[in-house]
């Protein structure tokens, strides 16, 4: 199967440009939702700058820095899929966003762990906060904060998840090769920047 | 595949990035993970902690929008576009700072420390400033 030329371009590569492009301005756009709660948390953070160190050490930056690098590591197998889709090996790529979505749903149960803790320890957002030994003005913010930031970036996760199955999927069945592999592309760029955030993210909040 | 398609398939590999390019960004990657959780459990003094773990993530992002994300072998509206949002995240963060920081205190929640007093240079606005002109850099 080729790439299908759409009638309103003129040439594959105009194509192409726009494809991507396309996607660039959707993660802009995905850049500027998340800027939002960045924003939210460098507020916080200059208002109650004692606090957010308390409420920090309260975080696993065991379970964080695990994370960080399962997350860096899928980053990289998404980026070797789309090489070796461009490359004719599509079975190869298919195999490699499975490796991927593996690494999705690692992160995600180590997220499930933290949670659960914070749940437990009643570190928990806004007026739902009531734990025992954080009692510094401020603190509910650092875990509504951390629980919006974390929150939107996991679902994040779950889309991408959805997004490498489903490429995944057609990769295995052969459909990519050199003329075709820009749904690879695209979906491991959606990929990279769930990745981008959370490199922000964990310095921010682990390592106060 | 016929000659010609082979041809034009090995054209493409010499233009795009080897798998090598990859492999040696994602050892990048975990050095530079290592060296944040490292220099994070040091007190640097200040606000210098802040300052090298935002520079530290600037240079991961960097690495992976470049080489993962392939800006560094894109055309220039694909930049534009992520440097453009890149900037008004730098603009919207330096209003909501410095709002905040030149606010009358009594207008500011109940029990901030972050900023004693408006006309304090070294405790309150002198603080974050840096920390602004920072994310101005590193982002």
């Amino acid at each position: 199967m080729e790439a299908r030329l759409a009638h309103h371009f003129r040439a594959i590569e105009t194509q192409r440009h726009a494809e991507r492009l396309g996607m660039w301005l959707f993660l802009a756009t995905e850049v500027l939702l998340f800027a939002g709660l960045f924003c939210g948390y460098t507020l916080y953070r200059y208002l109650y700058p004692e606090t957010f160190k308390l409420a920090s050490a309260h975080l696993d930056v065991f379970l964080g820095t695990v994370n960080t690098v399962v997350l860096i590591s899928s980053s990289l197998t998404v980026a070797l899929a789309h090489h070796f889709a461009h490359r004719d090996r599509s079975r190869m790529a298919g195999v490699l966003l499975f490796v991927s979505v593996l690494a999705g749903l690692a992160f995600l149960g180590v997220k499930a762990v933290e949670y659960t803790h914070k749940f437990e320890e009643g570190l928990l957002p806004g007026r739902y906060f009531h734990a025992e030994g954080l009692t510094a003005p401020g603190a509910s913010m650092f875990f509504t904060v951390y629980f919006l930031t974390t929150g939107l970036h996991a679902f994040h996760v779950v889309v991408g998840m959805g997004v490498l199955v489903w490429i995944g999927v057609r990769a295995w069945r052969g459909e990519f090769h050199a003329n075709h592999s820009m749904p690879v592309e695209l979906g491991g760029l959606y990929w990279h920047l769930v990745d981008l955030v959370w490199i922000f993210l964990y310095p921010l909040l682990y390592l106060v | 595949m016929d000659a010609n398609a082979a041809a034009a398939a090995d054209a493409k590999h010499h233009r795009s990035p080897s798998a090598g390019r990859y492999v040696a960004v994602w050892v990048a990657l975990l050095v530079l993970t290592a060296t944040t959780y490292l220099t994070a459990r040091v007190d640097l003094g200040g606000s210098w902690n802040l300052v090298v773990a935002l520079v530290i993530a600037a240079v991961k992002a960097s690495l992976v929008v470049l080489f993962f994300m392939h800006l560094w072998d894109s055309r220039g509206t694909n930049r534009l576009v992520f440097l453009v949002s890149v900037f008004f995240v730098i603009l919207l963060i330096a209003g909501v700072v410095g709002d905040m920081a030149t606010r009358f205190p009594l207008a500011r929640p109940p029990e901030a420390t972050g900023l004693t007093g408006a006309g304090e240079e070294p405790e309150g606005p002198g603080r974050d400033p840096a920390h602004g002109a920072q994310n101005q850099r590193v982002r």
